[in-house]
């Protein structure tokens, strides 16, 4: 089973320039970042499900499809409880069930599962080393875009060790499940332990092997991939920005929040 | 010498250095001390070392012997990377390395670790060799230039747009040696390189080693195996950061006794000559078939398979009602091709079984489905005659106990005895039993003194065997041991299987995935070869061995003892009985 996101396609978004793809990114966060009606969320997420289709990054959605119903339910239920405004529809002690707070919950999840989608769509299409060229291009220091990008190389790594440990503990009998959610939380001390310190030799290796092979000669070293700046590169950026000013009105006009009433 | 190879060719440093003297060594240690920050004896003691330009030098000894830390002088990442008390001098080339930064030696040292995942950073091959040139600030032609024969030289040409991380074992080893040979260094070190690998890995990175020492270029290998440094100009023993013995291979692999003494494996062929009383050394079954007719002219031949040395069964096994048994067990993951098809298996209480096979065989599929970590697709697990898949946890960890590859998936303890006692625990047995159990393992696995240790401060070995006491704990009838030798030295793998030996004579089944031959060889007496989810052979080790169409298509290695048995025309497991047998029919 694959642990690593990226899906090599050929797709238009795939052939774009690193530094454009970095700048989707920030786009698409800052465009979800303004607004919080579903309606004012809703054109984000289905052209989120159009890249998806161009790129052929079904594959990654399809595999973290729990994770975003969970995020978009959880998100919903858990604001009505504290977003208490609005004539109620329905009143019990712990939940407040009006149209704005249903409105609100629900953009609030979606929104997080844009973000989500965001970053997969980024994952999906993007290279560690055009993560680290992008970066570069935008004026972040070599080594700091390379720990960025080398960290999201690593994180399924962790993953998967942390699902080992969680095996042999429950072969162990350990009862992962057992008790309230604090006590739960406690319950995973045997895997945490093992995975940080697995985290540390990795790290350990990975930052002598790093220097072994002249990491830190120069502060910008050379590529062996060139990067070359095309036309629809700057199709691609006008459209961002546009979207970026687009979401900025929308936001500045009041026509993506949610009136309590 | 000229290489031939572009690649090889004399080091071209890039950067701030001067040229190096040709008549100098390719490095020297000179009078070199260092201790650890926090370590209670120097891992170096005043060690002077030399190798030349174009020399491939063997180092060996046990874990903490040193070797690492030499390597490691080389490049500086001792002391700059691991802090700890340096003295003495190191000169790479004729030029002090005094001051200079780890990523400073990097053109002129080459390096490539043990852990090949630790050691790759890219998503694409081509880009993966380009990695330190780029660091290097190198123009892009110069590395496009330098990529191919890089790539040629370890047999991955045509790899340029894979992704490293679906590359296989022995693969990805060598392209972090093509990465290092981009730099054109005068000195490569390879650090136990093949530790991690499966045998077919192991074969493909020994086989480029050669070629490499073909072609010029100056080699440091570190080993606990000493028949993979055969071809080595020079072997150097380390023991407690000394060097205790250096010299020719041929005068250094004849002694088995100190090799054994310094936790190095001795080669198998010099064994059965020492054993039979030929001073000799072997570096080919050839020369070792040859140097036995001359001592032993007039030994019989076998003609008839019964004529092979006999196996003993050991006091545990037994004949009855199978401990566990497999019925047309079929797996695969969601939309994904079949990783275990219709396996049928039978394992009898105190069996000794090897499951082996290459990377991607089944191997630990199979062995997770007999404690329930996976769910059969189809087919069943049968544990004493019960599904599995209706036994409680409890009951089932008192059944089949799993030893994972790597103990530090499982230790978080801050003692040894928590460690050990945790198992129990979690099934709320008593605590006067749990302290029982404890003295118990402990004793079992030689721990008995550490119980108030931390855990993370025992060696490898020491780990291992923890692991196997925790599991030990929950007294299961049948324990899987996932490469149970891994990244330990002759010295604590022949304890841990000694272990594991008196564990099976005292009625425990033992399950062992491993790749390496000679355990499979000495200590199993039953051997399931797994081939793309099958099962290709369930049978006898002996005559396992003995089928070398088998061996062959499976890529598994028989141990030289009995590839030199073959000669003789019977089948023997170890060198010690190979020996016995020509001494009986000389």
């Amino acid at each position: 089973m694959p642990i690593f996101l990226y899906i090599e396609h050929h797709s238009f978004v795939h052939r774009l320039h690193p530094t454009v793809k970095v700048l989707a990114l920030f786009t698409m966060f800052w465009s979800v970042y303004w607004v919080d009606h579903p309606l004012a969320l809703l054109p984000l997420g289905l052209l989120m499900l159009a890249v998806a289709q161009i790129t052929g990054a079904w594959p990654n959605f399809y595999r973290l499809r729990w994770l975003f119903i969970l995020v978009v339910l959880t998100t919903t239920v858990a604001w009505m409880v504290f977003y208490r405004r609005g004539p109620a529809l329905i009143d019990l002690p712990l939940i407040h069930l009006s149209r704005a707070s249903l409105l609100f919950g629900f953009g609030r999840g979606l929104k997080l599962a844009e973000l989500l989608a965001t970053s997969v769509l980024f994952l999906s299409t993007t290279k560690v080393e055009e993560f680290t060229a992008g970066l570069a291009r935008l004026g972040v220091p070599y080594r700091v875009g390379f720990a960025i990008t080398l960290s999201f190389r690593l994180v399924p790594l962790f993953i998967d060790s942390a699902l080992t440990v969680v095996q042999a503990q429950r072969l162990r009998g350990y009862d992962f499940d057992r008790g309230g959610p604090l006590e739960r939380a406690r319950r995973y001390v045997p895997v945490v332990i093992p995975v940080f310190m697995g985290a540390l030799r990795k790290a350990n290796a990975m930052a002598m092997a790093l220097e072994a092979r002249g990491f830190g000669m120069s502060r910008q070293p050379t590529s062996f991939i060139d990067y070359p700046v095309r036309a629809r590169d700057l199709a691609a950026t006008f459209s961002l920005c546009a979207l970026c000013a687009l979401y900025f009105y929308i936001y500045y006009s009041g026509y993506g929040a949610i009136s309590p009433n | 010498m000229k290489s031939g190879n572009p690649a090889l060719e004399a080091a071209a440093p890039c950067g701030k250095s001067e040229p190096a003297s040709s008549a100098a060594p390719a490095a020297a240690l000179d009078d070199v001390s260092f201790t650890y920050a926090g370590g209670a004896r120097p891992a170096l003691r005043r060690l002077t070392f030399e190798i030349a330009p174009g020399e491939m030098v063997g180092v060996m000894g046990a874990s903490g012997a040193g070797k690492s830390t030499l390597a490691k002088c080389l490049n500086r990442i001792v002391p700059e990377f691991e802090g700890g008390q340096f003295a003495g001098r190191v000169r790479i080339g004729g030029r002090e390395l005094d001051g200079a930064r780890v990523w400073q030696v990097a053109p002129r040292v080459g390096m490539v670790f043990q852990d090949f995942e630790a050691q790759l950073f890219s998503t694409n091959v081509a880009h993966e060799v380009a990695f330190a040139m780029e660091q290097m600030g190198m123009e892009r032609a110069e590395m496009a230039r330098r990529i191919r024969p890089a790539l040629e030289a370890v047999g991955l040409a045509g790899f340029d747009h894979r992704d490293p991380t679906s590359l296989s074992g022995g693969e990805k080893q060598r392209l972090a040696i093509a990465s290092v040979l981009a730099l054109r260094p005068a000195l490569v070190v390879l650090d136990e390189p093949t530790t991690d690998l499966d045998p077919e890995g192991k074969a493909e990175v020994f086989a480029l080693i050669r070629s490499l020492r073909g072609q010029g270029l100056s080699l440091i290998a570190i080993e606990h195996e000493a028949e993979v440094l055969a071809g080595a100009d020079r072997l150097v023993l380390l023991r407690d950061g000394e060097i205790i013995a250096a010299g020719a291979p041929r005068d250094l692999m004849t002694r088995i006794d100190l090799l054994e003494e310094c936790g190095v494996h001795p080669p198998d062929l010099n064994r059965v000559l020492a054993r039979l009383g030929i001073a000799a050394h072997a570096a080919s079954v050839d020369e070792a078939e040859a140097a036995i007719w001359r001592a032993m002219p007039r030994v019989a031949v076998a003609g008839d398979p019964s004529e092979a040395p006999r196996q003993v069964r050991d006091a545990g096994f037994d004949d009855g009602p199978p401990l566990v048994e497999v019925r047309g067990l079929s797996f695969n993951y969601p939309d994904g091709p079949p990783v275990l098809d219709a396996i049928d298996l039978r394992i009898a209480p105190g069996e000794f079984l090897a499951i082996i096979g290459q990377n991607g065989s089944g191997k630990t599929t199979l062995a997770k489905h007999l404690v329930g970590l996976l769910r059969p697709t189809s087919g069943a697990v049968m544990l004493s005659g019960r599904d599995r898949s209706t036994l409680p946890p409890a009951e089932t960890a008192a059944e089949a106990g799993y030893v994972f590859q790597n103990p530090d998936h499982q230790i978080f303890a801050a003692t040894v005895a928590d460690e050990v006692a945790f198992g129990p625990r979690n099934f709320n047995l008593h605590e006067r039993e749990i302290e029982d159990r404890c003295d118990e393992v402990l004793r079992a696995v030689g721990l008995e003194e550490a119980r108030a240790r931390d855990p993370f401060l025992l060696s490898k070995g020491e780990r291992q065997r923890l692991a196997v006491a925790s599991v030990l704990a929950l007294r299961p009838r049948l324990l899987i041991l996932d490469e149970p030798t891994t990244g330990l030295d002759y010295r604590e793998q022949r304890r841990m299987m000694a272990l594991v030996r008196q564990l099976n004579r005292d009625g425990i089944a033992i399950v062992m995935i491993t790749h390496t031959p000679w355990l499979v060889a000495e200590y199993a007496r039953r051997v399931v070869l797994m081939r793309r989810g099958r099962k290709l052979y369930d049978g006898d080790v002996r005559e396992f061995f003995a089928r070398t169409d088998l061996l062959a298509s499976s890529s598994f290695r028989a141990p030289e003892a009995t590839e030199l048995a073959r000669r003789f025309g019977t089948v023997a497991l170890s060198a010690d009985e190979l020996a016995d047998w020509l001494k009986a029919r000389n």
